[in-house]
């Protein structure tokens, strides 16, 4: 298997930093530039069962990051995340409710190499982060 | 402005099947003109990740078009729907990107090889692509049918196409988007 340019970094954002606001918090923007994937979370506005479900479907796709050794980590909140991902045997992973794009980044920066990439940076998977600065510093 | 239902792999490249992703995380060249032009993004499932999973091999819809996937696909329109219909009723203009070439998500094009199986040995670059809408496509058009709503305008996203062109795809999403 070749490498390719994923980052095996999983950010599971509450709707409100995907779509934020006029004057809310880009978390998407922070996330994209700092080469994080996105799971959006259901909006706030959808009915209790249509949330129960994506989020029944966001906890089987976590399962799969999580058991590949992806990093994964919730950014926002979500009262019923937890419950979808005990479903699935999957703890809630480490969360931030940012305050600021600077402290979302730090938040971001500051994470370990996912273990899919190996305690050297290199990929233990399908596919490796040829492209990604951890993987290049651990290398280095 | 309105509302972009979206693959998942297009906020998210670590659900590409491997070898097949093109950027680390959000795959910009996409949601960057959906942002600029003031849509709300929803995400839609990776159908193929929940399914298959992250070691899947790259696969053509005679591959995936059975009944059990089906059945997966379905569910997962009847999640989607759920959305598009809580987004009409509020009067939302809506579109759809999906990926061409995806055996699940494309919506003009997708793939098609009747004969591969068995040990992969097929080589790069091999004529799978095809008129036609993917198999999670196809399950969600049926799913707003049966509630009677009108399918969304589409437009696919075309990196994994040969002779993509980077300037002509964002000119058809910006086509799309203004209707």
């Amino acid at each position: 298997m070749e490498r390719d340019e994923r980052s095996y970094r999983i950010a599971l954002t509450a709707d409100r930093y995907v779509n934020p606001e006029p004057d809310g918090l880009d978390g998407l923007g922070v996330l994209a530039e700092a080469g994080w994937g996105v799971i959006q979370l259901p909006a706030e506005d959808y009915p209790a069962a249509v949330a129960d479900r994506i989020l029944a479907e966001v906890a089987e796709q976590v399962q799969e990051f999580h058991r590949h050794g992806y990093d994964l980590v919730l950014v926002g909140e979500n009262d019923k995340l937890a419950g979808a991902l005990a479903a699935v045997g999957v703890a809630v992973p480490d969360q931030v409710v940012p305050a600021s794009a600077a402290g979302l980044r730090a938040f971001l920066d500051a994470r370990p190499l996912p273990a899919a990439l190996g305690p050297r940076g290199h990929a233990v998977g399908p596919a490796s982060a040829a492209g990604h600065p951890a993987a290049r510093d651990a290398r280095e | 402005m309105g509302v972009a239902f979206v693959a998942h792999c297009l906020l998210n490249q670590n659900s590409k099947v491997g070898e097949g992703a093109h950027c680390a995380g959000v795959y910009s060249p996409v949601i960057d003109v959906l942002r600029a032009k003031g849509w709300r993004i929803e995400q839609m499932p990776c159908p193929e990740l929940a399914f298959s999973g992250l070691n899947r091999f790259w696969g053509v819809r005679e591959q995936y078009d059975t009944v059990a996937y089906r059945r997966h696909c379905r569910r997962l329109a009847v999640a989607v729907a759920d959305v598009v219909s809580l987004r009409a009723e509020q009067g939302e203009d809506i579109v759809l990107v999906g990926i061409e070439g995806s055996p699940s998500m494309g919506v003009r094009i997708t793939s098609s090889d009747p004969e591969r199986g068995g040990r992969p040995r097929w080589p790069e670059g091999t004529d799978e692509h095809t008129g036609g809408e993917g198999i999670f496509i196809e399950e969600l058009r049926g799913e707003l049918e049966r509630r009677g709503i009108g399918f969304p305008r589409v437009v696919g996203e075309t990196h994994a196409l040969a002779g993509h062109d980077e300037m002509a795809q964002q000119a058809a999403l910006e086509d799309t988007l203004d209707g």
